[in-house]
């Protein structure tokens, strides 16, 4: 008979080890990596050069501080859209719960957030391409626009990466905002009901206080991913035209894996690992909260 | 009685339309993958394309069959034993009552957070000093841990709905923790096992980014393959688009099994249904 106290760190000690050696071993080296500088294909002439990479890559150079900025507005917009849409989509598939079908629109309405990010950005490459693409054809013959390289000029670019981001994750901010929907005690409708309370009270006195904590967990959890945005950008617009789509995950990956610069790429990454940390933070806190509550439901 | 039923029809035909657009993409894509390149080019557009045109699949599977079995294998591997980890360490988190473990399944959690383009120089340095680079062993196991958060706190979630009566009647019955594990707990969270399994499954599926950094030729996956269809001089989008329904088939059908714990797997299982 292995001894109690044994028997609890098989459970648990395994996981421990793996994930020390694969994800934190990684992520202090490249808090190293970054005070040197280095190639990643001359790896053994390596010197120490402190701050430099990141007082370059900061106050130097403008593309990392155009990918902080651009990463931030595509989130910002991003989540704003989803919360948006999805508070109405959820409100709509809210009201027909009961009706046929409407779990069959439901299910194929939450496709795209399963889908690969990669595809989706390839359907969109196709649909938004100049010359064959369905879109030019509408606007084209539908508002007599002439088609024109969306992805290649930059505010048209710009739109183009927050509307594919927010095609794949408003069903997602829909499917949460409808759970959270589905929390509001039926008592209390019925008590607007009888005070004859309008939908726009029945909006803001009800339904918006009681799905407000489930706004901030889809607000966290979607700044967590768009954080890391990497895909959608690496297929459709390469950081282009210039670097008006850059953003930070795409820039680390460009400069340690298309220019070999290791230093700089992981000064980068680590500016990237600390604004993940402030939002992981707030995002574990919450979730630990919301755990300890029996959840959200 | 009347108002409400036309109320409920407007309602409906406006979800129908929600539908539309999320569907809408996809489905063009769909038809784009049985268009031959003069098809492609058409003005106006084919609508509905020729149905039995399948060459692009045919050359897209000859040309790729050996980057979509890598990875079917990293895929399967990587849940299999992201499971094999993430399990027992699930049950102890929840059933153990010892010092620290909720800074431990909060730390365990936050490695889930932290961005993967942070770690990979540093694996691919780890991974070429070992001489593994450029294999499937070193996806499967940057994938397992980029997984194993998740799958942790949400099985963690599936294992607290157990009721603690029948653990603690099993332990005063003498019963050893594995056992507890392997026949109370396993049985009884079959459903959301699946879930993560399905969840963990589609993740690794999806990855593109590590992929990027450490497969070169032969471990290429099948993402990586695609990706490079389009950074061709000339695009054949017959070919990318078969490609992509090929790439799209598991996550489409497996959320169709999700359906009712999606929300709970999306949130890390801090929604319950």
């Amino acid at each position: 008979m292995i001894s109690e106290k044994i028997q609890k760190l098989l459970f648990i000690l395994p996981t421990c080890l793996f994930l020390l050696v694969i994800s934190i071993f990684p992520f202090l080296y490249s808090v190293y990596l970054s005070l040197f500088q280095a190639k990643l294909t001359k790896m053994h002439k390596k010197f120490f050069i402190g701050w430099e990479n990141y007082y370059v890559l900061l106050f130097e150079d403008d593309v990392f501080p155009t990918a902080i900025k651009n990463t931030f507005v595509i989130a910002f917009s991003s989540i704003t859209i989803e919360i948006i849409l999805g508070f109405i989509m959820a409100k709509i598939f809210f009201e027909i719960r009961h009706l046929k079908f409407s779990n069959t629109l439901r299910t194929i309405t939450i496709m795209p957030i399963m889908l690969t990010p990669l595809c989706v950005g390839l359907v969109f490459l196709y649909i938004l391409n100049p010359t064959l693409g369905i879109f030019s054809y509408i606007l084209d013959t539908v508002f007599g626009i002439e088609p024109f390289a969306y992805l290649g000029e930059s505010l048209p670019a710009k739109i183009s990466v927050i509307a594919i981001n927010s095609w794949q994750w408003t069903p997602f901010m829909m499917i949460l905002l409808l759970a959270g929907l589905m929390t509001v005690p039926n008592e209390q409708y019925e008590a607007a009901k009888i005070d004859g309370a309008n939908w726009f009270h029945v909006m803001t006195k009800i339904e918006i206080p009681s799905i407000l904590s489930f706004v901030l967990l889809g607000v966290v959890l979607r700044l967590i991913e768009c954080i890391r945005l990497f895909d959608i950008i690496y297929i459709t617009t390469r950081g282009g035209p210039g670097i008006s789509t850059e953003v930070m995950a795409f820039f680390t990956y460009r400069t340690e894996f298309r220019s070999f610069q290791v230093g700089s790429g992981s000064a980068s990454a680590v500016i990237i690992l600390i604004i993940s940390l402030i939002v992981t933070t707030i995002a574990v806190t919450l979730l630990r909260r919301v755990e300890k509550n029996e959840g959200l439901s | 009685m009347k108002a409400s039923v036309r109320k409920n029809f407007i309602l409906l035909i406006l979800a129908t339309l929600i539908t539309f657009v999320f569907l809408a993409p996809n489905l063009w894509m769909l038809f784009g993958s049985f268009k031959s390149q003069n098809a492609m080019f058409a003005l106006p557009p084919v609508w509905i394309p020729d149905f039995t045109y399948i060459k692009n699949f045919t050359i897209m599977l000859s040309e790729s069959y050996m980057y979509l079995i890598n990875s079917i294998i990293v895929t399967i591997c990587s849940t299999i034993v992201s499971l094999i980890f993430s399990l027992p360490t699930a049950f102890g988190l929840t059933f153990f009552k010892f010092k620290g473990r909720y800074f431990l399944a909060d730390w365990i959690l936050s490695t889930r957070m932290l961005p993967p383009v942070a770690a990979a120089v540093p694996l691919f340095i780890l991974f070429k000093y070992l001489n593994l680079l450029d294999s499937l062993f070193a996806l499967i196991i940057v994938y397992t841990a980029f997984n194993i958060p998740f799958a942790v706190w949400v099985s963690a979630s599936f294992f607290k709905k157990i009721p603690i009566d029948l653990i603690e009647a099993s332990r005063i019955e003498g019963a050893s923790w594995f056992h507890i594990f392997l026949k109370i707990a396993i049985p009884l969270s079959k459903g959301g096992i699946a879930t993560v399994a399905i969840f963990v499954f589609i993740f690794s599926w999806n990855e593109l980014l590590i992929a990027l950094f450490f497969t070169v030729s032969e471990s290429r996956t099948f993402p990586i393959f695609i990706s490079a269809q389009v950074s061709q001089a000339q695009i054949i989008w017959g070919n990318v688009a078969a490609a992509t329904v090929i790439q799209s088939i598991p996550p489409i059908l497996l959320t169709i099994f999700l359906q009712k714990n999606i929300v709970s797997g999306l949130t890390l299982g801090a929604v319950k249904n």
